[in-house]
């Protein structure tokens, strides 16, 4: 490593070393902070929750993380297609009584082909074109999608009630089931593609092209194909996120502009196209998320503030993340 | 560009001041509104221009200068009672210091980091307003007195988009607009030759945020009441970016071009259709961005409607 590399490094282990103790701080200062044994458990409650949530949203980012690093091209829409699947599953739930994760089976095949469309009719255009032109027409994309969506099922936030039991660990600790549930469902389809990326053929192809596609070209592999199949494995995965999301949290169609920026952050965090990368990113956002709302006073509001922040200083400290990313 | 020319667009914009002067007394109050928002759109395009087209720095987060603009207006006249003339000054000089804060860091990402990290400034801005509720009333909104005649709001955008006009005119036709060029072009080989890339870049973005707060300050006191979901809307730079882009980036007269179209087609259409017009923004953008990258402007030329030069 060279020496400004080991400096980007430290910056940035000094300035996530900042960003976990300032909701500390400012819970301290505003006397949030009482350091009992039932604020322990509280803490000890969101850490834990955080690494539940972090699952969900590490599982989203891989799918990101991926077109990026297979494509070059940021996708724009990936909220929104987290906040599609969110809908989905609502609609599996509602109207044809399906569990929501028995509704995996019909979303995920339908998630596919749409980004296998995607990628026909928009992505294949773009591949290889300035990065600012494929973020614009994903963009263009989601945009699409938020107001279809609303035209269909209006602004209004919807909810899933599914398993709101709570999970005592001890007297203070306690987690809510749904948590549990998303977390081991994204721990499994986490485990699934990595095996699926490291182990299969075309998931060898796939690793293949994100390292360089022409020479992957020339070895005989179809690098279109494994285009169509990254776009609709992404999609897949960012309905799944949605899926998991929808059975935590209310969403509505403008929820989907937060998952976006969510995903670019860890992506950012972890360093943009590495697998390993947005698993660490994903749980460190969301520990971090769940501190600021703990502690902080506003702290639904403010836990938005926490994945920008996040993601603007890693870009201007070390662009390439936690794992590093060379430029070219 | 020849001395002649440059006559000629003066004497065309000459006219157009004179006509949007006497046209309100000839307009209904409703007609006298679409106007004047037709011209905030004008205005707003040609600054998000000004950065995104000239310097090749694509914002996606320029609402947040327009909704701080707003915020200075709806804050002095409703809480500290100041005529609504002079806030229009302090919501632009708020947004300059903003922007060189904002953009000193930022803008040294490039291309699409540089767009994302904008989106999500844009963003934080509009939680900061709905969170600092002692300053901005938070969700609440701000209600502002009213005392205005719609006349005054409306001279006061001509007058805004006027001054937009001639200063991004100026720019893109002087050394400063070509530097900015340079820099789009190949910002590496732009510092090679000795310009100071990021004092151009800032002094182009500054500029860009002032335009947006003044009109954000007057849509305020026209409109007579904000909050932070409508004057920090995404939509509003998408509606920046896309006017720009549909009338060809990087032109003086394409944003004017683009604004005056897409919103004369936004307001005809969602009346009867609330959303389809914001589904069709976003095809919109699929659509331009792949087929007809340079714009209308662009097509014009190559398709030899105009010649080249005739056009900037």
């Amino acid at each position: 490593m060279e020496r400004s590399e080991v400096r980007g490094l430290y910056l940035l282990a000094a300035f996530l070393a900042c960003a976990y103790a300032m909701p500390f701080v400012v819970g301290a200062w505003t006397g949030t902070v009482r350091l009992d044994e039932r604020w322990l458990g509280n803490l000890a409650t969101v850490v834990i929750g955080g690494i539940m949530q972090g699952g969900v949203y590490a599982m989203f980012a891989v799918g990101l993380t991926l077109i990026f690093g297979v494509m070059r091209i940021i996708n724009a829409a990936h909220g929104e297609m987290v906040m599609m699947g969110a809908y989905l599953t609502w609609v599996c739930f509602f109207y044809l009584g399906v569990d929501p994760l028995v509704a995996l089976v019909l979303t995920l095949p339908v998630a596919f082909l749409f980004g296998v469309a995607v990628q026909k009719l928009l992505l294949n255009a773009v591949v290889g074109a300035p990065e600012l032109t494929g973020l614009l027409i994903t963009f263009g994309l989601g945009l699409t999608m938020i107001y279809a969506v609303e035209l269909i099922f209006t602004t209004d936030f919807r909810t899933i009630p599914y398993a709101p039991g709570t999970v005592r660990l001890t007297n203070t600790i306690a987690v809510g089931q749904n948590r549990v549930i998303s977390f081991v469902m994204a721990v499994v389809i986490s485990t699934g593609v990595y095996l699926f990326l490291k182990l299969n053929r075309l998931g060898k192809a796939i690793r293949a092209t994100a390292l360089n596609a022409e020479v992957a070209m020339v070895c005989g592999i179809d690098v279109r194909r494994v285009y169509l199949v990254t776009t609709g494995l992404a999609a897949a995965l960012a309905v799944a996120g949605g899926a998991l999301v929808s059975i935590q949290f209310g969403f509505n169609p403008e929820t989907g502009v937060l998952y976006t920026l969510q995903a670019f952050a860890i992506i950012i965090l972890g360093g943009r196209g590495h697998y390993l990368g947005a698993l660490i990113g994903g749980l460190m956002l969301a520990v971090l998320e769940n501190l600021v709302s703990l502690m902080v006073p506003n702290g639904t509001a403010m836990v938005e503030l926490a994945a920008y922040g996040l993601m603007i200083f890693v870009l201007l400290i070390r662009p390439g993340g936690l794992m590093g990313v060379k430029e070219g | 560009m020849t001395r002649g020319e440059h006559l000629r667009n003066l004497v065309l914009l000459g006219a157009c001041a004179v006509a949007l002067t006497i046209l309100p007394h000839a307009l209904t109050v409703y007609r006298r509104s679409f106007v004047l928002f037709t011209m905030m759109y004008v205005v707003l395009a040609l600054s998000w221009n000004i950065i995104s087209g000239f310097t090749g720095y694509t914002s996606f987060g320029h609402v947040a200068f327009y909704g701080i603009g707003a915020y200075a207006c709806a804050i002095l006249v409703a809480d500290y009672r100041w005529h609504w003339i002079p806030t229009l000054g302090v919501g632009a000089v708020l947004a300059a210091l903003i922007a060189v804060v904002i953009g000193y860091p930022v803008l040294r990402l490039k291309g699409p980091y540089f767009a994302i990290a904008m989106l999500g400034a844009a963003e934080g801005t509009r939680v900061v307003a709905t969170v600092w509720d002692s300053l901005t009333h938070g969700g609440l909104g701000i209600s502002l007195p009213s005392a205005e005649t719609s006349l005054e709001t409306y001279y006061a955008m001509v007058t805004l988009m006027l001054v937009t006009i001639v200063v991004a005119y100026g720019v893109g036709h002087s050394r400063f607009g070509i530097r900015l060029n340079a820099i789009r072009e190949d910002e590496v080989a732009a510092e090679a030759l000795g310009i100071n890339a990021t004092l151009y870049k800032l002094a182009a973005f500054t500029l860009s945020a002032v335009f947006p707060a003044v009109a954000g300050g007057i849509q305020a006191y026209k409109v007579l009441y904000i909050d932070p979901p409508a004057v920090f809307f995404v939509q509003i730079t998408i509606a920046m970016a896309l006017m720009s882009m549909l009338g060809g980036k990087g032109t003086v007269i394409g944003p004017i071009v683009g604004a005056v179209i897409l919103y004369t087609a936004q307001e005809l259409t969602w009346v009867n259709f609330p959303t389809a017009h914001l589904i069709a923004y976003g095809l919109f953008i699929v659509l331009v961005a792949r087929f007809m990258p340079r714009g209308l402007v662009g097509l014009a030329i190559d398709r030899g409607w105009v010649r080249k030069g005739m056009i900037h």
